[in-house]
C-alpha cells in the first residue's frame, strides 16, 4: 500500500496524520445527523464524563458513564411532526437490542444522561409524552459514539506483511 | 532536545553510572494479550536499549528474600534507617534479584502523627543512583528527593539525609526519583500514614489495611528487561502482566460479617489505572491524596490512577468470598471492539461470626466534612478566574518502525480516554524514550517540558488549564503530579466538580480540559510531571518555582 493510499484509508476512517495536532473533534463528540423530518436543523452531541469523585465516572465493570450534552437549533415544534409534545433523547447499542432513554431535550443545551454502553447510538425521537418507555414517534436526529468507530483492521495489509 | 531538557531526562530516563546488564539477551518475544497478534513489520525487531536488569547477574539465591513491610510507628523527632538494597524475590515460582527497602517490599509503613517531623537516613545500596521523594508530602523543598532540582543523585554507596514534616492527615507514598521505570517497578516504594489529631477524622470501623498495587511484566519464568539507556515502552508506560497487592500476587483478609473495613489505597503502578471493587460490597470514598472528600459519597468502584491515593470504607454484609477485583473495558485494536477484562487481586472472607462493634449505622451515614469545605471556601473565590497557565499535552515521534508509524495512522478513528490495558504491546515496547518525546507545552510561549520558565509568588493561588491534545501521534491519558503543593480540580471540561477534595495527583484523559487550582504555599521549586514512568522519562516534566515572599 502506497503512502497515499494509506493517508486516504486515514482520512477516511476521520483520522488525522501525526503533523496535525490541531483542535477539531475528539473522543467526546458525536455528530447528529437530521432526518428528512426536519430539514434544516443543525445538532451535535458531547460527551462528559457523569458526575464521579475519580473525575472519571465507571461501573464496576469498567464502562464509561457519559451524560450527554445536546446542542441543537433549527428543530421545529414537535407538534408540527404529529401528535407530539416533546423530544426525547435514547442512547441504544448498535445491534438495537438495548434501548435507553436519556431524557428530553430542545433547541439551545440541553444535557441528559447517564449512558454506560461501550458502543451506541444516540437516536433522538418525537414523542407524545417526556418518559415513554419505548419509541413509539419518528426519528429526528441520530448519530454514533465516537468508540463507535472502531474498526477491525485484521484485514489490513499490514497483517498481511506488507510493512 | 534542549540541552537543560537532556540534563533532566538524563536523571529520569538516561544511563547513569553503575548500570549493568550490557550481555544480557533482550528476552524475545514480550508477552502479548489472548487474540492478540503482533505485526508482521514488528517481528525479529528489539527496542533499540542495552537490556538491564537489576544486580548484574548476581545469583539471586546470595541475597536475602525479601519480607512483607513491617509497620514503623514514629513520633516527632525519631530517626529512620532507609536502606535502597538487593533482595530477592520468587513470583510464579522463579527467584529474581529486585530491589527494597530495608529488605521490604513494599517498604516499610511509616505511620506518624500529623505535624510531626521525622528524619530519615537513606542509604543507597542498589546499583543505580537514587532519592527518596516523599509523595504529597508538603515538605521542605531541599528534602523533595528531585535529582539536579533538590539534590544531587545519591550513588551507590553513598547516603542522604531527609528531614520529613507532616502537614498533612491522609496516606502517603515514598519512591526514588531516578529511572523509576526500573526502582520503582522493582520493588522501592512504601507508604506513609498519617495521623489526625481528632479522634473522629475518620468514622469508626472494624479494622484498616493498607494496601498498595502494582504490577510487574513478565514472560513465563523471566523478567522483560528495562533499557539501560532510557525507558522502553515509551509509547504507554509498561504495564505489567502480574498484579501485586503488598507485594503479593493474592491479597487475603478475613473478617467477622458486617465488618467495615477502611482501606487506604496507592497505585504504585507504572502506568496502569485501575478500576477496583469487591464484589458488589458497598463502597464508601471518604479521602483522597491530601485530604478529605467536602462529602463522603457511594462509589460502584474506585478509579486510581499511578501515584493517586483513595481512602475508602467497605462493608462485607454476608458470609462467603468477596474478590478484590480489577475490571476495566479492553480495546483490541485489531478487531476493533472492546473486551471486558477482570483481575482478581485478592480475596476477602467472611466468616458469619457478627463483627463487633456493630457500626452499621456509622457506615450508612454519609459525613460532610466541614472542616474541608471551610478551608476549600477560601479559594472559591479564584474559581472562576481565567487561567493563569495554560498546558496542552502531546508527544512528538521520532524514527519509531515504519509499521508502528503506519499503523498509528490508520488506528486514529478512535482514541480512548483512558487506556486500561496494552492494547500494542509490541509496538510500545519497541518504543523508547529517544523515540518518543512526551511534552508539557506552555501555550503562552511554546515552550516545552524543563524549558517552561514557570514563576509564582508564594501565597498565590495559581488557576492552570491543562489539555490533553487527542489529535497527537498517540494520544493518551496522563496522571500530572505536582510536587510539594496541593491543588483542587475545580473543573472538566467546563463542568464545576461537585464534590471537591485536596489533590497532588490528577488524571487528565485524552481529549480532555482539566482546570486546576494550585494553593502555591510552599517556597521552592517543585516538579509537575506525569507519574507514568516511562513518560516522566521521556521528557514530560517542568518545574514550577514558588518564590519567597
Amino acid at each position: 500500500m502506497t503512502g497515499l493510499t494509506l493517508a486516504l484509508v486515514a482520512l477516511v476512517a476521520g483520522a488525522r496524520l501525526p503533523a496535525d495536532t490541531g483542535h477539531g473533534p475528539g473522543p467526546y463528540d458525536i455528530a447528529l445527523f437530521g432526518t428528512s423530518k426536519v430539514p434544516g436543523v443543525v445538532a451535535h452531541a458531547r460527551l462528559v464524563y457523569a458526575p464521579s469523585p475519580f473525575g472519571i465516572a465507571v461501573t464496576a465493570d469498567g464502562r464509561a458513564r457519559y451524560d450527554v450534552q445536546i446542542t441543537a437549533t433549527g428543530l421545529p415544534a414537535p407538534s408540527t411532526l404529529g401528535p407530539y409534545t416533546t423530544y426525547v433523547v435514547w442512547a441504544a447499542t448498535p445491534d438495537l437490542t438495548q434501548w435507553r432513554r436519556l431524557g428530553s431535550m430542545s433547541n439551545g443545551e440541553t444535557t441528559v444522561g447517564h449512558v454506560d454502553f461501550n458502543k451506541f447510538l444516540i437516536v433522538i425521537t418525537a414523542e407524545k409524552t417526556a418518559t415513554p418507555s419505548a419509541r413509539a414517534g419518528p426519528t429526528v436526529l441520530h448519530g454514533t459514539s465516537p468508540s463507535g468507530w472502531l474498526q477491525t483492521f485484521l484485514t489490513h495489509p499490514m497483517f498481511r506483511g506488507v510493512y | 532536545m534542549a540541552q537543560h531538557d537532556s540534563a533532566a531526562a538524563a536523571r529520569h530516563g538516561a544511563p547513569m553510572a553503575g548500570m549493568h546488564g550490557d550481555s544480557m539477551p533482550m528476552t524475545m518475544p514480550i508477552p502479548m494479550p489472548k487474540g492478540m497478534k503482533m505485526l508482521p513489520g514488528l517481528m525479529g525487531l528489539t527496542p533499540p536499549v542495552t537490556p538491564f536488569l537489576p544486580g548484574g547477574g548476581v545469583d539471586p539465591m546470595t541475597l536475602p528474600a525479601a519480607k512483607p513491610s513491617e509497620l514503623v510507628r514514629m513520633a516527632d523527632g525519631d530517626t529512620l534507617v532507609l536502606t535502597a538494597m538487593l533482595v530477592r524475590r520468587t513470583i510464579r515460582g522463579h527467584h529474581f534479584v529486585m530491589y527494597g527497602f530495608n529488605g521490604q517490599v513494599p517498604g516499610p509503613l511509616i505511620r506518624v502523627p500529623q505535624n510531626a517531623t521525622i528524619v530519615v537516613r537513606f542509604y543507597n545500596h542498589i546499583d543505580l543512583p537514587s532519592t527518596v521523594h516523599w509523595h504529597g508530602v508538603r515538605i521542605e523543598n531541599r528534602y523533595d528527593g528531585v535529582p539536579g532540582t533538590t539534590q544531587d543523585p545519591v550513588a551507590p554507596g553513598d547516603s542522604f539525609v531527609y528531614h520529613v514534616h507532616f502537614r498533612d492527615a491522609g496516606i502517603y507514598w515514598y519512591h526514588p526519583h531516578v529511572r523509576e521505570d526500573i526502582e520503582q517497578a522493582m520493588g522501592l516504594f512504601g507508604n506513609m500514614l498519617v495521623d489526625s489529631p481528632e479522634r473522629d477524622y475518620y468514622s469508626p470501623v472494624n479494622r484498616e489495611a493498607v494496601l498498595i498495587l502494582d504490577d510487574l511484566l513478565m514472560n513465563a519464568d523471566t523478567l522483560i528487561p528495562f533499557g539501560k539507556e532510557g525507558p522502553d515502552f515509551a509509547l504507554m508506560g509498561r504495564l505489567g502482566n502480574v498484579q501485586f497487592v503488598n507485594g503479593e500476587p493474592s491479597y487475603a483478609l478475613h473478617v467477622h460479617q458486617g465488618a467495615v473495613v477502611r482501606f487506604f489505597l496507592t497505585n504504585t503502578a507504572s502506568s496502569r489505572t485501575y478500576n477496583l471493587s469487591f464484589s458488589g460490597a458497598p463502597i464508601k470514598v471518604v479521602a483522597s491524596d491530601v485530604s478529605r472528600f467536602e462529602r463522603e459519597e457511594w462509589v460502584p468502584s474506585v478509579v486510581m490512577a499511578p501515584a493517586e491515593r483513595y481512602v475508602v470504607e467497605v462493608r462485607f454484609p454476608h458470609p462467603g468470598r468477596y474478590g478484590f477485583v480489577n475490571a476495566v473495558q479492553a480495546i483490541n485494536h485489531y478487531e476493533g471492539e472492546f473486551r471486558a477484562e477482570v483481575d482478581t487481586l485478592g480475596l476477602v472472607t467472611v466468616d458469619s461470626t457478627p463483627a463487633t462493634p456493630d457500626y452499621t449505622r456509622q457506615f450508612r451515614t454519609l459525613r460532610t466534612n466541614a472542616e474541608v469545605i471551610r478551608d476549600i471556601a477560601k479559594y472559591r473565590p479564584y474559581f472562576d478566574k481565567p487561567p493563569d497557565k495554560t498546558f496542552t499535552l502531546t508527544i512528538r515521534p521520532r524514527g519509531l518502525p515504519l509499521a508502528t508509524v503506519q499503523f498509528m495512522n490508520v488506528d486514529t478513528a478512535y482514541f480512548a480516554p483512558v487506556e486500561w490495558v496494552d492494547g500494542m504491546p509490541a509496538m510500545n515496547w519497541l518504543s523508547t524514550s529517544e523515540q518518543v518525546r512526551w511534552i508539557i507545552r506552555d501555550d503562552a510561549t511554546g515552550k516545552e517540558n524543563m524549558d517552561i520558565d514557570w514563576h509564582v509568588k508564594q501565597g498565590s493561588v495559581v488557576k492552570l488549564r491543562i489539555f490533553n491534545d487527542p489529535h497527537s501521534f498517540h494520544p493518551m491519558q496522563h496522571p500530572i503530579h505536582l510536587h510539594g503543593q496541593r491543588m483542587l480540580v475545580v473543573s472538566r471540561d467546563g463542568v464545576p466538580t461537585h464534590n471537591l477534595v485536596w489533590k497532588d495527583t490528577v488524571i487528565i484523559p485524552v481529549g480532555a480540559t482539566v482546570d486546576l487550582l494550585i494553593d502555591a504555599s510552599n517556597p521552592g521549586a517543585w516538579m509537575m510531571h506525569c507519574h507514568i514512568a516511562e513518560h516522566l522519562g521521556s521528557g514530560m516534566m517542568t518545574v514550577l518555582h514558588v518564590d519567597p515572599k
